[in-house]
Parts: C-alpha cells; sequence; structure tokens
C-alpha cells in the first residue's frame, strides 16, 4: 500500500467478489457483519412464561370442571331415550327400569313382568321398602335437614308406561315426590344447548 | 430459564440470585393436564323433571276455600291426535286437537312432536298462569297415557311439554327453566 506501484487491472490476482458496502468502517464486529463471516446466532429462546400461563389456565379450566364421582353409570340393559328440553344432572338414589327388572342403585327391587301382568297401577312393595329405608337412612344421618325427596329414574325407551307410573306412584308413597328421568341430551336445531 | 435476581453477591456473601427450575414445572403441569383430560367425564347424560306431590291433609293456617288453578291435561291416548285440555279444577275451559306428527331425529330411533310443542308453547303464553321471574310456582301439566304406550314416546311428549320456558329468580340471578311442572295422571 506504500511505495509499490498497484498492479494493473490485467494483473491482479482473481478473488472472489465479496460484499464492499461500509468497508471503510474500521470496527471489527462491524466489518466481520458486512463481510458475511457473522452467522446468525443457533440458539434461540422459547417464551416459556407464557407457556406456563396457557399451562395453567387449561389446568384451571379442567380442574373446575373435573368430576370425582364421574359418569352416573347407566345399567347396560337400559337405553335411555334422547329429549331436548333438560336439565343438568344431579346427586339421588337411582332406579333403574329394564325390560324385566327394577334396581334401585343396583340392588334387585322388584320385576317389571309383575307389574305388566297384573295391567293396573299397583305399588311395587320391595321398591317401596327399599326406598324407605333409602330416605330413613337419610335422616338418620343427615338430622333435622329437609330430605330432598329426589330419585333418579334410568328407564328403558322399550318399557311400557304402566310400569313407569307403578314406579312413580311407588316412588312418591316412599317419600321421594322429586322424580327426575334420567335422559339423553338431544341437540337443539339452533346448534345451542 | 428463570431467575430472582435480588442484587447482592459482592463482599464474599452468598449469591441471593437463585434461578426457578421451570423445566420441572412444565413437566408437572403437563402431567397434570395429562391426567385430567384423560379423567374428563364428557357428559351427555340430563335428566327432566316430573313431580309427583300429591295433597297432603289440610293445614290449620290454610284457607277454607282455595281458588282451583287452571290446569293443561295432555291426552296422548289416541293414535292420530293429541288433545290439550284446559281444565279449571273439574270445569272444562277449553279443548285443542293437535294432529300426532312425530319427527325423527337422528338415527338412533329418538323423535320429536314439534307441532304439538309449538302449540303448547301458544298456549302457555295464552293462558299460562305464573310468568313471573319471582312468582316460584309452576303452572300444572297432566300427561294422560295409555298404560302400553312405551316410554320413548312418553318423553317425546314430556320434552314437548317443557318447550315453553320462562324466567326464574333464584336468589341474585334469573335462569329459564321449564315453564310446566309435568305430573302422571293415575287413570
Amino acid at each position: 500500500m506504500s511505495g509499490t506501484k498497484p498492479l494493473s487491472r490485467f494483473h491482479q490476482p482473481i478473488a472472489v467478489p465479496g460484499r464492499r458496502l461500509v468497508h471503510h468502517v474500521p470496527l471489527k464486529f462491524v466489518q466481520k457483519k458486512v463481510g458475511g463471516g457473522g452467522q446468525r446466532s443457533v440458539n434461540q429462546e422459547i417464551p416459556l412464561i407464557p407457556f406456563i400461563d396457557f399451562l395453567l389456565c387449561i389446568v384451571c379450566f379442567l380442574l373446575a370442571s373435573f368430576s370425582a364421582s364421574g359418569e352416573l353409570p347407566v345399567d347396560k340393559n337400559v337405553k335411555l331415550p334422547k329429549a331436548q328440553n333438560v336439565m343438568d344432572m344431579t346427586d339421588a338414589p337411582i332406579v333403574a327400569i329394564t325390560g324385566t327388572q327394577i334396581l334401585v342403585d343396583g340392588t334387585p327391587a322388584g320385576s317389571t313382568r309383575t307389574v305388566e301382568e297384573a295391567n293396573r297401577l299397583q305399588r311395587i312393595d320391595e321398591l317401596f321398602n327399599i326406598l324407605k329405608n333409602k330416605r330413613e337412612l337419610w335422616k338418620q344421618v343427615n338430622p333435622g335437614k329437609e330430605f330432598p325427596g329426589v330419585a333418579l329414574l334410568q328407564v328403558d325407551r322399550r318399557v311400557s308406561a304402566l310400569v313407569v307410573k307403578s314406579v312413580f306412584q311407588t316412588a312418591a308413597m316412599a317419600g321421594f315426590p322429586g322424580i327426575s328421568f334420567e335422559v339423553g341430551r338431544l341437540g337443539k336445531p339452533g346448534g345451542g344447548e | 430459564m428463570a431467575g430472582i435476581d435480588v442484587g447482592g453477591g459482592h463482599g464474599g456473601k452468598k449469591s441471593l440470585n437463585h434461578d426457578i427450575p421451570l423445566i420441572p414445572f412444565i413437566d408437572f403441569l403437563l402431567c397434570l393436564v395429562a391426567f385430567l383430560l384423560v379423567t374428563a367425564v364428557w357428559s351427555q347424560m340430563a335428566r327432566i323433571n316430573a313431580d309427583a306431590k300429591v295433597p297432603g291433609p289440610p293445614r290449620p293456617d290454610e284457607p277454607d276455600e282455595v281458588k282451583p288453578e287452571k290446569e293443561l291435561h295432555v291426552e296422548m291416548r289416541g293414535e292420530r291426535k293429541f288433545q290439550l285440555v284446559w281444565k279449571e279444577g273439574a270445569t272444562v275451559i277449553n279443548t285443542i286437537d293437535i294432529e300426532r306428527k312425530q319427527v325423527n331425529m337422528g338415527n338412533e330411533g329418538d323423535y320429536r312432536y314439534p307441532a304439538l310443542a309449538e302449540k303448547i308453547v301458544a298456549e302457555w303464553k295464552a293462558n299460562g298462569s305464573h310468568r313471573a321471574a319471582n312468582d316460584k310456582k309452576l303452572d300444572r301439566a297432566v300427561l294422560h297415557t295409555d298404560n302400553s304406550t312405551p316410554f320413548s314416546d312418553v318423553v317425546a311428549v314430556i320434552d314437548a311439554v317443557y318447550e315453553p320456558q320462562r324466567d326464574f329468580q333464584i336468589g341474585a340471578k334469573t335462569e329459564k327453566i321449564p315453564a310446566f311442572n309435568l305430573t302422571f295422571s293415575v287413570n
């Protein structure tokens, strides 16, 4: 650079053409960058805090909708009908009516055949006694509280109205006047509940 | 990695900076999410109410004469039609016939009676006695069925009876509930 004469353009060594702009800046890191020597950093920071916030939101939602008791068991012989104008489930003794028998919380409490053969509305004694015992037990466990008197009927869709009405009447006589029929949820035409 | 920097750490003192171990925390949260998702209950079950409250013995504070309220009797005995009968005590006020036209819902054999539901809504709007949100009583519907009617048919009619909805005040909040309280006829 000092006293030597520069080579003519035909005698210059062949060099790879590189970037020329901002080369005059006498800073090492600038030259490195503009010369193409500076590589993009491979390390990336994952935004963990929003991710944790998101996870916490999911946990809160799932905990709020968590049911420790799980799904109410439906007897395998019972095929429930569906309805649109329904209410949410409640916790109550379950009276299941299959094609052949009546069960209270899984315990046999009478036969549907007997009712159908009698062909008249009647009190089902076995069911009456079991429900009455349940009522007495509830009153002993919760002294001074008002008995809710709610029972949940799981009725197979093919069961006749005579059996349903007999069970309904028996439950009312045993101190369970608030009867709910368990049904499937049928979507409304508009898409809402 | 997140950390807490409270300064200090100079002059030979123990550093007060701490790293919170975020990765195990995220692992824990993911396990919790997985567990809750696996045990989540996506319930499709619901209930429809029926009332079997029978009049008890008269109380001493009860007035001697209680004006009978209007009741909607739904007759589903005929094969071709339903009959809606408004009664006040034993007096029949009005009788309406509706064609028994079922509409299938899905392919599992479920069906509804939309024409009946529509008529019951109109009837409640015209004749319903309990409409105010703070009115704790509900209008009463009585269902008359044949003994041989299948339960699925009974539910379809109850569903139609519960079509009219009204506001109901529970404490400070107001909810929508069915306008009728249904019971079965025993004869």
